[in-house]
């Protein structure tokens, strides 16, 4: 699973920060950047193919697993190595490192499901249409979602 | 208690994470980093165990062994000018990333950036190439 961004949409609302904020304890994956005043950027990790994270890391706790940069927090002991190595500065380590895991375990990532300007989606789609077929589905169903 | 070599220290925080005695200490203030392996009885292993360059032994107790204590200047980011790592971190990692690698589009290298900078970086770039119509023409003129 990939998050794409479409930056033409984005409203700089902080939806996304909030809503990866509150699914994963506090600490956010994402933050909205606002660039000279005319544009705002969501950025977060690109689970990169080469990770140089994953390069860095001594421990084994950060490391790819298909497509996915993952993390393994029991084996995370906080050096702090994966966020100087990240050229995007898209992991941190507080006490332990954490970085976007692409909501592993959920339906769908908590900040696609949550931007209300449609400027995330999981399939790349140019998201008005993947609105329209939303809503197609939703009426289908019964259910207004 | 831990014996240090400090040939092989990079200065990380994972052996003051780890104890779980908080018999290192760890400080960052005015531009250095200073650790200090306080003197313990424990024979607890984890922070020789959890040492990315296998600094650390455990040696038996010695009363008249001083304290090992490291200080490490923190290299100044090349944009803002924040004191943000120890030098033998940033040479590790320029040891792991393969040499074509550590510069970024704009020439820097990027490991030479704090991670604050280069995520602003990185956001100045995906703007102007992802914006679109007179808000993008504005972005790339201000490059």
């Amino acid at each position: 699973m990939t998050v794409y961004v479409d930056i033409n949409r984005c409203i700089g609302c902080r939806s996304c920060e909030v809503a990866c904020q509150r699914v994963h304890g506090g600490s956010g994956h994402v933050r909205v950047s606002f660039v000279e005043g005319l544009a705002s950027v969501p950025i977060f990790c690109h689970h990169c193919e080469e990770a140089f994270c994953a390069a860095a890391c001594f421990s084994g706790a950060l490391h790819k697993e298909g497509d996915r940069t993952a993390f393994d927090v029991d084996k995370c002991t906080g050096c702090g190595l994966c966020a100087l190595a990240c050229p995007f500065g898209v992991v941190w380590t507080e006490k332990i490192a954490h970085k976007c895991d692409l909501c592993w375990g959920r339906t769908e990532p908590a900040c696609v499901a949550t931007c209300p300007a449609n400027a995330l989606s999981t399939d790349g789609e140019p998201p008005s249409r993947q609105s329209q077929v939303r809503a197609g589905r939703a009426g289908a169903s019964g259910c207004l979602r | 208690m831990i014996k240090v070599d400090p040939n092989l220290c990079i200065g990380c925080r994972s052996c003051s994470n780890v104890c779980p005695s908080q018999n290192i200490l760890r400080s960052d203030s005015e531009g250095i980093r200073r650790i200090l392996w306080k003197r313990c009885r424990e024979e607890c292993d984890l922070c020789v165990e959890f040492c990315p360059a296998k600094a650390l032994t455990l040696v038996p107790f010695d009363e008249s062994v001083s304290e090992p204590q490291l200080s490490f200047d923190l290299v100044s980011c090349r944009i803002c000018g924040s004191r943000y790592a120890p030098e033998p971190m940033l040479s590790r990692i320029e040891a792991a990333v393969p040499p074509d690698s550590q510069r970024d589009p704009e020439g820097r290298e990027w490991i030479r950036v704090c991670p604050a900078c280069r995520l602003r970086a990185e956001a100045q770039r995906a703007a102007r190439e992802g914006v679109s119509g007179r808000r993008g023409e504005a972005l790339r003129r201000g490059k």
